[in-house]
């Protein structure tokens, strides 16, 4: 390993730590915002450090199970759960199959599929929300969790998809042919020699997957509208409408609602190094 | 012991042709050697044998068993890869026991097997680690251990050696020999090396361009060449081809011009009257004689110790070359004369095949 200068290290790490700062400050005021008073909060100047500090509104969302915000939260943040993970298990369901034919089998006309599943995933949903919502309406499933799911599915089956695509084209066709050869079918090449490699794409899909179904607010909005499906974004958003906002509440709603994902991403950040591909072919 | 068989087997990549009308049959316990020059079409043959490439005509048996539709899986067929193909999530151990391990056995008879196949190979200290930690001979001798797990009775080998250094390659060449024997399976062999193909190969196929030039025992490819293709692709260095007619002949003697020089070389055949013929003569039957017909002047030397490779520009033939045993003191520059015995003269006609 070479030994970077001096002047090298400085720089490297200085920018990374303005890179963090920038990263961090608005989660930092956000944090300040939850545990500070409302009068704290509307003083001019603004009072940066709170001058007492209290977890109150982490309680009312949490804590006290019987207050309105506390049930308006704690069921979003289910209903997020659900959605989330169901429509991402949903996704890569079909997104690795589909990732694994537009990468290895033969054929022209995959490709263009592989364009048009793009394409989708351009268009703006405003497009598409009218026939969505009138498609829903009338097969019942307004404020329920399978429209989201079903919606969410549709946007993330073609992201995904071509995510992993752009990985398994990174593995050498050797390593389909080969167990191949040692008798495998096709399902038992994905399942134990594809995936595997590819297990930092999986990941990253997986929590990229997660945290555009987490964040979605358009559809979430639209095909919702009480607390049996309700997501995050939707019941924060709610927080806000009233006729007084609480900065406060919404900001500890805020700070929890990050959690979920920050932890998944914790816990899969192992699988996030790459680097598996060494040794397996000469070169 | 399995024979292979191909029938007029062709195969084109959109309107390229890569294998022309190849006819082949493969003995039960054979080992067979493909070799042929880069881009000559060895891997493609070996693809298609495996079931990764589909045959474009023809027809591919397998015993008595017609197999060009067969999927390769099915075809009980081991290959080991150009590339070695090492999976590289799996230890060693679960590498070579994949191939049981899809098959279903039991935990115990893939431990023992694995266990037996790593100490033929030498691994037993290494199944533990994972392909990148290992050295490339070691990852060599692992792709060949997953290639004898299901005990296959054919075993394909794509240029296994060609990532090793020369002693290694020397060791896995004995190895392999000795494994052939062991197991008693069919082994298709490419190489671009010659040597591992005369040493190794019970047949030897040279394949040009897509098709074969000549099918034979190592020694026949050596003693007849069937073209001067193949003249000149075994051997080395490579056979002197020089360009040579013939005028006249007596009944049981032919006396043969070589072109741009006087002197005439004697045969005890009858030949048919020829103006663009080719004679080969190897560089090892080349003797120095001051009354040789073989006229030139000494270009370079090679000294290999226990040859001596000299090259010269004969009257006929610019770069020939002449192959001496030990160490001689011909200097550049020196006139130099050659004689050949007529048993080691191989004729060719003007189109390139053997005139007997
Ligand atoms: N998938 C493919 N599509 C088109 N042409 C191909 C394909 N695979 C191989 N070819 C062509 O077929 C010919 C034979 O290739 P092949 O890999 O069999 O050569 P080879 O004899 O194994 O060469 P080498 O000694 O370099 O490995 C080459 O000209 C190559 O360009
Ligand atoms: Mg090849």
């Amino acid at each position: 390993m070479i030994q970077p200068s001096k002047t090298q290290t400085i720089i490297v790490y200085s920018s990374a730590i303005t890179l963090g700062l920038i990263l961090l400050c608005p989660v930092l005021w956000l944090f300040i915002m939850s545990v500070s008073s409302t009068k704290d909060l509307t003083t001019l100047p603004l009072q940066w450090i709170p001058e007492d500090i209290s977890f109150e509104n982490y309680i009312k969302l949490i804590g006290d199970v019987d207050s309105t915000s506390a049930e308006s939260f704690l069921y979003a943040l289910r209903n997020s759960l659900i959605v989330a993970l169901s429509a991402t298990f949903l996704s890569l369901c079909v997104a690795i199959p589909a990732a694994y034919s537009l990468s290895r089998l033969p054929g022209k006309r995959r490709k263009s599929l592989l364009f048009v599943a793009i394409a989708t995933f351009m268009m703006p949903p405003v497009a598409l929300v009218l026939p969505l919502y009138s498609a829903m309406a009338s097969l019942g499933l307004l404020n329920t969790h399978i429209a989201l799911i079903a919606v969410y599915c549709g946007i993330l089956v073609p992201f995904t998809t071509w995510l992993l695509k752009s990985n398994f084209d990174a593995i050498p066709i050797d390593l389909d042919e080969a167990p191949l050869i040692d008798g495998a079918n096709r399902l038992q090449i994905i399942w134990h020699i594809t995936l595997p490699i590819a297990k930092p794409a999986l990941g990253a899909a997986a929590l990229m997957a997660v945290l555009m179904a987490w964040d979605e607010f358009f559809y979430a909005l639209l095909f919702t509208n009480d607390i049996r499906a309700k997501t995050l974004p939707v019941a924060i958003a709610d927080f806000a409408a009233g006729r007084v906002a609480d900065y406060g509440l919404i900001s500890a709603a805020g700070i929890l609602a990050t959690i979920p994902p920050v932890s998944m991403a914790y816990f899969l950040q192992k699988s996030l190094v790459s680097g598996l591909m060494s040794g397996s072919v000469k070169g | 012991m399995t024979a292979l068989s191909l029938k007029n087997i062709n195969k084109s990549f959109g309107e390229i042709q890569v294998i022309r009308d190849i006819n082949l049959d493969i003995k039960p316990g054979e080992f067979v050697v493909f070799v042929g020059p880069s881009g000559c079409g060895k891997s493609t043959l070996l693809r298609m044998i495996a079931g990764l490439e589909e045959i474009s005509s023809g027809e591919f048996w397998i015993q008595d068993r017609r197999a060009d539709q067969l999927p390769a899986s099915e075809r009980d067929i081991a290959m080991v890869f150009q590339s070695y193909a090492l999976y590289p999530h799996m230890t060693l151990a679960e590498n070579i026991g994949f191939p049981l391990r899809l098959g279903n056995q039991p935990k115990e008879i893939i431990e023992k097997k694995v266990q037996e196949i790593a100490s033929i190979l030498r691994l037993e200290k290494f199944l533990d680690r994972k392909p990148g930690q290992i050295s490339g001979g070691q990852r060599q001798r692992v792709a060949i251990g997953r290639a004898l797990a299901r005990d296959p009775k054919v075993i394909l080998l794509d240029e296994p050696l060609s990532n090793l250094d020369a002693a290694l390659r020397l060791e896995m060449r004995i190895e392999l020999a000795k494994l052939h024997k062991q197991l008693e399976a069919t082994m298709i062999y490419v190489t671009h090396d010659q040597v591992e193909a005369m040493t190794l190969a019970d047949r030897i196929v040279i394949l040009n361009n897509g098709e074969i030039a000549q099918v034979g025992s190592p020694l026949d490819l050596y003693t007849k060449p069937a073209n001067t293709f193949v003249a000149e692709f075994i051997g080395s260095p490579k056979m002197n081809l020089f360009p040579a007619s013939i005028t006249e002949g007596h009944p049981g003697e032919t006396k043969i011009n070589l072109i741009g020089s006087s002197s005439n070389l004697m045969v005890n055949k009858d030949i048919e009257p020829n103006n663009e013929l080719h004679l080969g003569i190897r560089p090892e039957h080349m003797t120095p004689s001051d009354e040789g017909a073989i006229k030139g002047i000494v270009t370079s030397t090679e000294q290999l110790g226990s040859d001596t490779y000299i090259y010269f520009d004969s009257e006929t033939k610019e770069q020939a070359v002449a192959r001496l045993n030990g160490i001689t003191a011909i200097r550049t520059g020196e006139k130099i004369s050659f004689d050949a015995s007529q048993e080691h003269y191989h004729l060719f006609s003007p189109g390139g095949d053997r005139i007997n």
